[in-house]
């Protein structure tokens, strides 16, 4: 479904995404991981469109390379950002009604914000707040609503489990399943690295902006590479 | 007591004009990290919309009609042309490009339309004042209170109810994010430049109201009230903006009213002193402009 | 061979000499005027004037009928230190007359230049009186005075029976400053009183203060005067109209302007001073009918009428001095009396090299001006600068 190949992003003179290719098949969830600085979030930046970089990147067939991240969520990929940036002194009414006015209008946009509210009813109880008053995870929540009111076929996820509490963590693994069950394809760059493995078909370790390492959920866990880099047992 | 309430009836119609302007230059800074220094023009941009309605004789309304349309379309064309190519320029290279917009328009403005003032008569009867026994009101000051709080709601509805209000203010916070959303940066920035050109409109038939003429240099006064009203209230915060222009209007009107003879000369530096203090007391501004996480 | 560069060499000088004697019957004057900026409403106009007459002298054999002009024009961008460095660069490319902005600070620089050098120098329409003082003996003003416009006011103020007047004025310029306090020297030396004064910012626009304090006044004033312009004159004038206050207001030339006839009946009943008034027949009306040909706009403004009348100015001292030699230039402009100019006659004999020349008084009517009188201020009455 999403085929990068040669991605090169360059800050400056540093160099952080060093000519990746990876490839994410339609319905599966792949991870991307690493330590930080290895260049995860420049990949998913660099897909979204959000930073300029040279190298190949399609997505069901048609070239994305050079296009404006305003373009590329309008093809159907959706970037939750790392750090969940909410627009805090919006209302989680108004975060969501952004999230899809590009996309859609009238009845629909009201259909599709329905549909978020019932997939996360703490954001139906917390409508009329201002986004910048929620609790982290109630934050993550409504970021991911937010991506998936454009609805796209492939959501890139920066980091969702970041700072939260170990039962907020739990469910947004739960929801990453439960999106997948429902037909989403899933990038998902990921710090802890033993829950994404468990629910990722494929992954790939990424180290200093390159693939060292790559295969199936279990052969990474196997793999020594990551047992001592990622995995602590 | 009369004359109390008379100069604080002054003080808010002063006041709200300042807010109007220092709005304008705000709903720029907060999305696009420009302080737009050619603000000014856009008002005798107005100035003139409205000389050549009246001089091709159309009734009041439609020359009142012209400023707003004549501000609005000459903040989208700057955009366009002069700030959308430096887009990718630092916050310094947009400040001069405003100040090189500025004074190209000012030479434009003196030698192809004319170096003298124009005169821009309103009609008679927005002269008078309105005598309500203990205390009277001019109808400039009246009008200039109601289009200001006419104005200020209108901009809260189009911020809170239309998805491009949304869509500015969501830009002033993470304007990344916003695009990540599939809303088109170029539009978001257009609407915030027709936004501020329209409120230089208003500011500038208020003004205009006042003094009856427009010339090349007319901007430049209330730029500079609109910075330092921008500044006091937190740069880049429009409820700041608001506050900022009618602190600024209040202290001038208030200096200038109950100063002592000798020291009336020095009413700005008094002005000026003043907010100093207020920045020494809040740094940031009055209501700073919430500090967005990245830039 | 030899021969050949004999002729030759004969036939160089031969022109040459020819050139130069040409060349001796052409002068430049430089103008370093603001043709751009805050002083271009007043030096843009003036220059239209002068160049006009320039023209037309040039066509009659040039300056005292001998002495084709050419203009080195420079914009000194209402900027000081341009104006500087434009007359310097002007006297560098020795320039004979020399012409500059209307405003004090300029002009006393670019006299400071010029003055050395032995360069007559005039200020387009500087109306400060000390001008020339500041510079020394090669720098003249050519437009009324501001004590001259003070005191033809409070005369006629006297005149108009009015006790108490209320002065309002501004620190930020010296016309602002000085010809509402020329005024009051002269209005209480005739037996008035000043009940008041009042001080505003140039640019401030919002006069509800001021006005304010003024309807608090008891009694109210007989008069109130002020040498503010634009913006804040109409400025003031609406809100004291509009506060309800009907004393009749004086103001100076920096008001004849269309503006001020603009503001509707509120403005009937100002008076103010000016340079010269276009009444039907006069000199001023004629030229004003013949710049319109030329242009085919009106003059806006006076300016371009003091402009114009500079040349003829100078044409009368070259005249006297029989050549454009700065030290003979200078002392027959200081010695012209009753020259006839435009707005009627002006003299340099006597005057500190400000002219002492006809104002005019008009009043404002039903949205347009007319003649009140138009007078030589004795120069007993006028206050030292």
């Amino acid at each position: 479904m999403l085929e990068v190949s040669g991605l090169k992003v360059k800050y400056g003179e540093v160099e952080a995404v060093k000519g990746i290719s990876l490839s994410v098949p339609r319905g599966s969830i792949v991870v991307l991981l690493g330590a930080n600085g290895a260049g995860k979030s420049s990949t998913l930046n660099a897909i979204a469109g959000l930073v300029p970089a040279t190298g190949k990147v399609t997505f069901e067939g048609e070239l994305l390379s050079g296009q404006p991240a305003e373009d590329i969520v309008r093809r159907g990929i959706s970037l939750t950002p790392e750090g969940r940036r909410v627009f805090p002194s919006l209302t989680v009414a108004e975060n969501l009604h952004l999230g899809g006015a590009a996309h859609a209008a009238g009845e629909v946009l009201k259909g599709r914000i329905e549909a978020e509210l019932e997939r996360f009813p703490i954001l139906r109880e917390r409508y009329h707040q201002k986004a910048g008053l929620l609790s982290g995870g109630e934050q993550q929540m409504l970021a991911i609503a937010r991506s998936l009111m454009a609805a796209p076929r492939l959501l890139l996820l920066d980091e969702p489990s970041l700072g939260l509490a170990p039962l907020i963590v739990d469910k947004v693994f739960d929801l990453i399943t439960d999106l997948r069950s429902k037909g989403l394809t899933i990038l998902l760059v990921e710090q802890n690295a033993e829950r994404a493995l468990e629910v990722s078909d494929h992954g790939f370790v990424l180290q200093s902006g390159q693939v060292v390492l790559q295969g199936t959920g279990p052969e990474l866990v196997r793999s020594d590479l990551v047992k001592q880099a990622y995995l602590s047992e | 007591m009369d004359i109390f309430l008379q100069q604080i009836i002054n003080a808010i119609s002063l006041g709200g004009i300042y807010a109007l302007l220092a709005l304008g230059l705000a709903v720029v800074f907060s999305i696009v990290s420009l302080i737009n220094f050619a603000h000014g023009e856009l008002m005798t941009v107005a100035g003139y919309g409205m000389f050549f309605a009246i001089a091709v004789s159309l009734p009041f309304p439609f020359a009142l009609a012209a400023a707003v349309i004549f501000a609005c379309a000459a903040a989208l064309l700057t955009e366009r042309f002069a700030f959308r190519p430096m887009r990718k320029a630092d916050m310094t290279g947009l400040l001069l490009t405003s100040f090189a917009v500025s004074a190209i328009l000012r030479v434009l403005f003196q030698n192809g339309i004319s170096a003298r003032s124009k005169a821009v008569p309103l009609p008679a009867e927005l002269s008078g004042a309105i005598d309500l026994g203990f205390f009277h009101i001019g109808i400039v000051p009246l009008l200039s209170i109601v289009t200001t709080a006419l104005s200020l709601w209108a901009l809260t509805l189009f911020l809170r109810r239309t998805t491009l209000g949304k869509a500015m203010r969501a830009a002033a916070e993470d304007f990344q994010v916003l695009r990540l959303m599939g809303i088109k940066a170029n539009r978001v920035i257009a609407v915030a430049f027709a936004v501020s050109g329209v409120l230089a409109g208003v500011a500038a038939v208020l003004w205009i109201a006042q003094r009856g003429s427009v010339d090349p240099l007319m901007g430049f006064v209330p730029v500079l009230k609109a910075f330092v009203a921008a500044v006091i209230g937190g740069l880049g915060s429009l409820s700041g903006a608001v506050a900022g222009g009618f602190a600024l209007g209040i202290l001038e009107v208030l200096f200038q009213a109950f100063l002592p003879e000798a020291a009336l000369p020095f009413r700005d530096a008094f002005v000026l002193g003043f907010v100093i203090l207020i920045l020494i007391w809040r740094p940031d501004g009055l209501i700073p402009a919430p500090v967005s996480r990245r830039s | 061979m030899k021969s050949f560069r004999i002729a030759a060499l004969a036939g160089v000088m031969a022109f040459t000499a020819f050139s130069s004697s040409a060349m001796a019957e052409d002068i430049t004057i430089g103008l370093a005027t603001a043709q751009t900026g805050g002083l271009a409403f007043a030096d843009q106009p003036s220059l239209a004037g002068f160049k006009m007459a320039i023209d037309e002298i040039n066509a009659n054999g040039g300056l005292g009928g001998k002495y084709k002009v050419t203009l080195d024009v420079k914009d000194t961008r209402t900027d000081t230190a341009a104006t500087v460095q434009a007359a310097q660069e002007l006297v560098a490319a020795g320039v004979k007359i020399m012409i500059t902005p209307c405003d004090a600070d300029p002009s006393i620089a670019a006299g400071q230049i010029s003055q050395p050098a032995q360069i007559p120098t005039l200020t387009f329409c500087g109306t400060t009186p000390t001008i020339p003082d500041a510079v020394g003996d090669y720098m003249f003003g050519t437009y009324p005075a501001d004590n001259g416009q003070a005191t033809l006011l409070a005369e006629y103020a006297i005149g108009k029976g009015y006790k108490n007047a209320y002065i309002l004025k501004s620190p930020d310029s010296a016309y602002t400053l000085r010809l509402p306090e020329y005024f009051s020297e002269v209005f209480t030396k005739k037996g008035g009183t000043v009940q008041g004064e009042g001080t505003y910012t140039m640019g401030q626009q919002d006069f509800a203060a001021e006005v304010t304090k003024i309807k608090a006044l008891s009694p109210q004033p007989d008069v109130i005067m002020t040498a503010a312009y634009e913006p804040d004159f109409p400025a003031f004038l609406k809100q004291l109209r509009g506060a309800g206050i009907t004393a009749p207001v004086l103001g100076s030339d920096g008001i004849d302007s269309p503006t001020t006839t603009g503001l509707g009946a509120i403005a009937d009943g100002i008076v103010h001073t000016t340079a010269g008034f276009p009444v039907e027949g006069s000199k001023l009306a004629a030229f004003y009918e013949k710049f319109k040909a030329a242009t085919g706009a009106a003059p806006e403004t006076v300016y371009v009428a003091t402009g114009y009348e500079i040349p003829y100015i100078l044409d009368a001292a070259v005249k006297a001095a029989g050549s454009v030699d700065g030290p003979a230039l200078r002392d027959a402009l200081a010695n012209l009396k009753d020259v006839e100019v435009l707005t009627g006659k002006v003299t340099y004999a006597g005057t500190n090299r400000m002219p002492s020349r006809d104002i005019t008084l008009v009043e404002i009517e039903g949205g347009a001006r007319k003649l009140l009188l138009t007078a030589t201020p004795a120069p007993a009455d006028v206050p030292k600068p």
